[in-house]
């Protein structure tokens, strides 16, 4: 009986097709990928004929000095813009979420969500702009312009974890901690915190990956010498694409994923 | 007894102008030391509110409040010796239950040693010695009950506010979880401050009662005076079963007012002072469903038809039709050597001198 109604309910992957445009879409997502991934150990220089197992593209990428600069400049900046952009996008999440309703609140959150509805490219324009003028009246030319780039572009995407972690915490909770003598200051410090700590890992963590990927942003500021790795994987490739480039996307790939697969183990342990 | 909580001619409203909200409309109150003190009212009526503004978590718009003698108003929870129940527990999610009790003490910066000694004595109190490194997430809706209320008392507070605390239980651990409550109130000495909308549990647990409604609040008194003399229609009907009867003034001497019963006969009642009824007019009066009693046909004061009859366990309601076509419930108590009436069946009805009140509507 149970059975008869659970079948007539409307099931979306009864309807005909249903299966066919699954797979052709995990294949469209994947294949491509895994074509990279499988190319990055061919002993040969070709993208399509395979020549047999070596790791002979590992090796000239790690013995290459320039990737292995560009490597380092990314995780640095990455991690450098991924913590200013998290400490700026919790007091933002604490200022829009712990306290009463006030006016101009959903243009300050459409404000803080920006960069997610610019586009990227308009962006990198803007900031090209920007930043060449600044450069002309001071002079300077360090990484500065990078780091405030890529932390004003990340702010959005780690505030939505930030914030949406805020919302689920019971407001009961600080005012307990108040009834059994907390100061504000010890609210914060003992309840809101902790319990934050999920929501800002996971919102440093996207950060991370998204000034670690970023492409446009980084050609439109970097100076002259400030390649990260996907603006100089972009470079090379417009010269010949060897299997050494299969073997740094792979290692980058690698690294994206462990990031990713840290960040769903620590949100869903330490969510409950 | 000396006096823990008084508050005079306090009102709160939320908004502004025409648009505000008056939650709490001039309302004076003394709760004694050591009293069990319950705020009864169905939700909306203002006794959270009146509950937050104790605590601290609310201001009120007017009017002073003191406890222990000393104005409170404008200083925050965390400066006032009261703690709270929340109705949500509000348990810190990611603190074991030890430390969860231990928090109120670390915050006031208590030694350790003393910290772990009063931890372990509201562990035993509430019997929670075996749930000590618990997560709150790993324990019972009961026990998260108890845990919360070691965690209110620890830091042994002059007042203890109660949010509407079993309203999350299961009718049998509802039962438990009060006389545990009356049993921890009688222990610690301490005043609780007890919200409910269920007067079963207000009547059963507390020394006096205020009936609220609408920001005000309509009576205050003991349970029994609250349960046996209502003063308005509104308390009677939210407190217990009510047989709500309207009947005819046919006469008017020193309070008392001589009213025509259904079928004829009279019987007197005594008026509050708030009503002053003509000879000819009609009043609400009210008997409680088990204050009256059953006799044979023609006999009694009353005279009813058996409509239908509901079995309760313990007891029967017999739903009854009066001469006058008005309904009567009557609680009669279950006998296996007495069968109830079947519907149909003519009875009288009888009840005791001053089981029949005249209310203000």
């Amino acid at each position: 009986m149970g059975c008869a109604v659970a079948k007539a309910r409307f099931s979306i992957n009864r309807l005909p097709g249903f299966g066919l445009i699954a797979v052709a879409t995990f294949v469209m997502l994947y294949l491509p990928i895994i074509i990279l991934v499988v190319f990055s150990f061919n002993a040969g220089v070709s993208q399509s004929h395979w020549d047999g197992f070596s790791l002979r593209w590992y090796q000239a990428a790690f013995n290459n000095s320039q990737v292995r600069d560009v490597s380092l400049r990314s995780l640095w900046l990455a991690v450098t813009a991924a913590s200013f952009a998290t400490i700026l996008a919790t007091l933002a999440a604490l200022g829009t979420t712990r306290v009463g309703r006030f006016p101009g609140q959903t243009m300050i959150y459409a404000l803080i969500n920006q960069p997610l509805m610019v586009p990227e490219i308009v962006t990198g324009i803007a900031l090209l702009i920007f930043v060449a003028a600044i450069k002309v009246q001071t002079g300077y030319t360090g990484m500065g312009y990078l780091v405030a780039a890529h932390t004003a572009f990340c702010i959005p995407f780690a505030y939505l974890p930030i914030r949406a972690r805020l919302e689920t915490l019971d407001h009961a909770l600080e005012a307990a901690a108040a009834d059994l003598y907390a100061s504000p200051i010890q609210a914060f410090r003992y309840i809101t915190l902790p319990l934050m700590v999920p929501g800002i890992l996971a919102g440093f963590m996207l950060g991370f990956v998204i000034s670690l990927d970023t492409v446009v942003i980084t050609e439109f500021v970097k100076s002259a010498g400030q390649d990260t790795l996907p603006t100089y994987m972009l470079g090379q490739l417009r010269r010949a694409v060897t299997p050494e480039m299969n073997a740094i996307a792979t290692l980058f790939l690698a690294l994206s994923l462990m990031i990713v697969t840290a960040f769903f183990f620590i949100t869903r342990t330490r969510g409950r | 007894m000396s006096q823990e909580i008084e508050i005079t001619g306090l009102n709160k409203s939320f908004g502004q102008g025409a648009a505000a909200f008056h939650a709490l409309s001039a309302i004076d109150l003394t709760i004694a030391t050591g009293e069990f003190f319950t705020l009864l009212g169905p939700s909306g009526c203002g006794k959270t509110t009146l509950l937050r503004i104790i605590a601290g978590f609310e201001e009120p718009s007017t009017g002073a409040l003191r406890i222990n003698g000393k104005e409170v108003t404008g200083l925050g929870p965390d400066k006032r010796p009261i703690n709270t129940v929340f109705q949500s527990y509000a348990l810190f999610p990611h603190m074991s239950v030890a430390q969860n009790i231990g928090f109120g003490l670390k915050m006031l910066r208590k030694p350790k040693s003393e910290i772990k000694a009063t931890v372990a004595e509201m562990l035993q109190l509430v019997r929670m010695e075996a749930m000590a490194d618990r997560l709150p997430s790993e324990i019972s809706g009961g026990q998260q009950q108890r845990v919360a209320l070691a965690r209110a008392l620890a830091p042994r507070p002059r007042v203890l506010l109660l949010d509407e605390p079993l309203s999350a239980l299961d009718l049998k651990l509802r039962k438990e979880m009060q006389s545990e409550l009356k049993r921890l109130q009688t222990e610690t000495g301490i005043t609780f401050v007890f919200v409910t909308h269920d007067q079963e549990e207000a009547l059963t647990m507390s020394d006096r009662i205020a009936v609220m409604s609408a920001g005000e609040i309509l009576q205050l008194g003991p349970p029994q005076e609250i349960y046996n003399a209502p003063v308005n229609r509104f308390v009677a009907d939210f407190i217990g079963d009510t047989n709500f009867l309207s009947l005819r003034v046919k006469a008017i001497k020193a309070g008392e007012a001589v009213l025509e019963l259904p079928g004829g006969k009279q019987a007197s009642a005594r008026l509050p002072a708030s009503i002053s009824p003509s000879v000819g007019s009609r009043v609400t009066a009210v008997i409680r469903p088990e204050q009256a009693e059953p006799t044979p046909a023609g006999q009694g004061e009353m005279q009813a038809i058996v409509e239908s009859a509901t079995f309760f366990g313990t007891d029967t309601h017999l739903h009854l039709l009066l001469d006058d076509a008005q309904g009567f419930v009557l609680r009669r108590q279950n006998r296996p050597d007495q069968p109830s009436p079947a519907p149909g069946t003519n009875l009288g009805l009888t009840f005791a001198p001053g089981a029949l009140r005249v209310l203000e509507d």
